[in-house]
């Protein structure tokens, strides 16, 4: 007690403490590798899985940031090669805006050992795919009773007011109204179709969430009944005891891949790397395999298994043959696109 | 003690650290808002006004505009109406009561802003609370649309902004000095009268602080706008947010906003007016 804390010293921690929140991010040995992941399953996915794999495999601390692959990119525009995480997560149509905002570095191959067990469909200079997004239908088998088979089940009059939407914001949003034109004679180059349908559509709708995330709730509320959907998310509500099930289309399933990246002037490159192939290690991949995260793996030796071999593929040579869509071309009108859906749909 | 002029002592120094904060961390940002809003892209260069002529120049940015600024106006009634007896029954009520009043009365900021919106969601829902109570009361036939609908947004605005209402009004009327009320009534004045003529002019400051506080958090909160107004109910916020990272349009977002700014400080200004105006022709 006979230590008093002088005006000097304190001013003097005060400016020591507030400079210190100020510093920028360096990279000293014990720096942990920031990686990005998306919101819902597959934060949990990488969070009890990856991460304490990563972590026994490399003695490194992981920290994930949550984030959509379009807020990623934008962050990383943003950051003017100052880059605020070093593995970046995308899907098909961000990344394509990633490589062309120059925010992604090319992945080194010879340095992930599990990468030659991939299917050339999920391999990527840019980074490997780590697995796919199989989108359908989500509905509600209490209310639903007959199974749906296409889209043209969402415009079935008995479900006026109880069908469900999400904005194109979201991959899954564009790739269903992509799909939607091509069941319709359109496609890539010819969206018009699936608009013309939106606004036959739009009566029947209940509501259209403005992310992913709101979709879930949409079910778990019983706001909606019947709406387009990803696999393993409706795989992961009906664990969780939604009254929710996935139909699979009959006009063929439509797929997009998710990847993993080494961001440019990543503070850690080389965990990076590890991280990533760890992602795509037969060990990862089949413990992600399995409830509740139903992550489907793209390692041509972890064999697939469940309900992904009843509806979807039974190897990873047939999820290779998926209906994959041309971002390259979809990413053309993207923008267009969001803003049209936005106007059609406002009240 | 008579307070020397701030700027002949050495205090006017302890103003320093916030002030760097605030040129470091508010105006430095806001210029480069500004720049960008004039720009054709990141890199800053042609400046131009085609960004603002665009959002002016289109219906459909202007209803949303209008929208936004119409919510902020409907939550900030609601709150107003509501908040106005709860002021009063708060500052009249016995110290112990009082104090229950207020704990009651800050709770709402004591939890996040999401997790409220969520047990929104669960209140509003088809299968919701509200609309459950309502069918097993025989109230209502089929459920009401409440999520995703207007009147869902402005209700769950105005419970979680009520705080920044009631508490300048709390505060202001409480130093209303209590003899005024009694020497109006001792004049010959009734109640309603009393209220009118001394007690509203006296509380109106609160009044528009709180209208200000309350109108400019409900137009720019983006959590409950997008949660509980869904993708068919657009306001600024969210049209800001999928112009800057759907539709990577940094320098139209970047208008946007300024747009969006310019009008709540407008309508702020415009409330602030009408409080002085009246003060000063009553009381000055």
């Amino acid at each position: 007690m006979s230590r008093r804390v002088g005006r000097r010293d304190f001013l003097r921690a005060g400016v020591a403490a507030g400079a210190l929140a100020l510093l920028p991010r360096g990279a000293p040995a014990a720096e942990p590798l920031v990686v990005a992941t998306f919101p819902g399953t597959w934060n949990e996915a990488h969070r009890d899985v990856l991460a304490p794999y990563f972590r026994k495999k490399t003695g490194a601390d992981v920290i994930q940031t949550i984030m959509l692959a379009t807020d990623q990119v934008a962050k990383l525009e943003a950051a003017h090669g100052k880059p605020p995480f070093d593995v970046a997560i995308m899907d098909e149509g961000p990344l394509l805006d990633a490589v062309k905002a120059g925010v992604l570095e090319k992945y080194p191959v010879e340095k992930s050992p599990n990468y030659k067990d991939l299917v050339p469909a999920f391999q990527d200079p840019w980074g490997p795919k780590i697995s796919l997004q199989v989108i359908g239908i989500g509905f509600n088998p209490k209310k639903i009773k007959e199974r749906p088979k296409s889209w043209n089940d969402l415009f079935n009059p008995a479900y006026k007011g109880r069908v469900g939407l999400t904005a194109l914001n979201s991959t899954l949003g564009m790739a269903f109204m992509v799909d939607l034109a091509k069941t319709r004679g359109g496609g890539e180059s010819d969206i018009e179709p699936a608009f013309k349908a939106l606004k036959e559509l739009l009566p029947s709708v209940g509501a259209i969430s403005a992310n992913l995330g709101a979709h879930a709730a949409l079910f778990q509320q019983e706001q909606i009944d019947i709406a387009p959907y990803n696999f393993n998310f409706v795989q992961t509500l009906k664990e969780k005891g939604v009254d929710i099930d996935f139909a699979t289309l009959d006009t063929g399933i439509p797929a997009w891949r998710t990847s993993l990246h080494v961001v440019k002037n990543a503070v850690q490159p080389d965990l990076a790397v590890q991280y990533i192939d760890a992602h795509i290690s037969p060990e990862v991949q089949e413990d992600m395999e399995r409830s509740p995260y139903w992550v489907i793996p793209t390692n041509r030796k972890v064999p697939l298994k469940g309900e992904i071999v009843k509806q979807v593929a039974k190897s990873q040579d047939d999820l290779a043959k998926l209906k994959y869509q041309d971002w390259v071309k979809i990413n053309q009108h993207r923008s267009e696109w969001i803003e049209r859906f936005n106007r059609d749909i406002k009240l | 003690m008579t307070a020397a002029p701030a700027a002949d002592g050495p205090e006017w120094r302890l103003l320093l650290p916030l002030g760097a904060f605030f040129v470091l961390f508010f105006a430095a940002p806001l210029i480069v808002l500004l720049l960008v809003s004039l720009s054709d892209g990141l890199a800053l260069n042609a400046f131009s006004l085609t960004h603002y002529a665009r959002f002016l120049s289109d219906s459909f940015s202007l209803s949303i505009l209008v929208d936004t600024l119409a919510l902020g106006a409907k939550a900030t009634a609601v709150c107003l109406l509501f908040g106005l007896p709860v002021a009063w029954v708060c500052v009249h009520a016995s110290p112990r009561l009082r104090s229950l009043l207020l704990f009651l009365v800050i709770l709402p900021i004591l939890t996040s802003v999401v997790v409220r919106t969520f047990a929104w969601i669960v209140i509003l829902g088809q299968q919701g609370i509200l609309n459950k109570t309502f069918l097993s009361l025989g109230l209502i036939d089929a459920p009401l649309r409440l999520l995703f609908s207007e009147v869902g947004v402005v209700m769950v605005l105005a419970q979680v902004q009520m705080p920044l209402m009631v508490l300048p009004l709390i505060t202001t009327l409480q130093r209303i000095d209590p003899n005024l009320a009694d020497a109006s009534r001792a004049l010959g004045a009734g109640h309603w009268r009393t209220f009118r003529r001394v007690i509203l002019p006296l509380w109106l400051p609160g009044l528009v602080a709180g209208c200000i506080l309350v109108f400019a958090a409900c137009t720019t909160a983006f959590v409950t706008q997008t949660l509980i107004g869904g993708a068919r109910l657009v306001y600024m916020p969210l049209y800001i947010y999928q112009q800057a990272a759907g539709a990577n349009n940094w320098p139209f977002a970047a208008a946007m906003s300024v747009l969006l700014m310019i009008s709540v400080l407008l309508v702020v200004y415009l409330l602030n007016l009408c409080g002085r105006s009246r003060w000063a022709t009553r009381h000055g």
